[in-house]
């Protein structure tokens, strides 16, 4: 696996 | 505003990994939160035992992924820092 950006996405109750 | 190769990430009390099977994705439970990880943010949290310095995390990823150390200190960095400013994850010197 190469190293990408990390993201921080916030599921949604 | 970047982190110190000597400060220590640290999840909380009350924040936890936990894989939903139903999805097969690793997440980040939080108190009325949810973090989706994806692989790259998995493998930094699993980095974070509270012991280990941003700089050593940073050393052992590079080693791991085979990546330039200031792109994943700046990457990691940058992801380490959004979790703490949402109180998911805690910096401690």
């Amino acid at each position: 696996m190469t190293w990408s950006k990390p993201e921080i996405r916030e599921i949604e109750g | 505003m970047t982190i110190a190769p000597n400060e220590v990430p640290v999840i909380p009390r009350g924040v936890r990994l936990h894989h939903d099977r139903v999805r097969d994705k690793w997440v980040l439970l939080a108190p009325e939160r949810v973090i989706s990880l994806d692989p790259i943010g998995h493998a930094i949290l699993l980095e974070i035992d509270g012991e280990q310095t941003f700089g050593i995390i940073v050393s052992t990823l590079a080693a791991k992924y085979a990546a330039p150390a200031d792109q994943i200190a700046a990457d990691a960095g940058e992801y380490i820092m959004g979790l703490a400013a949402r109180r998911i994850l805690e910096l401690r010197t």
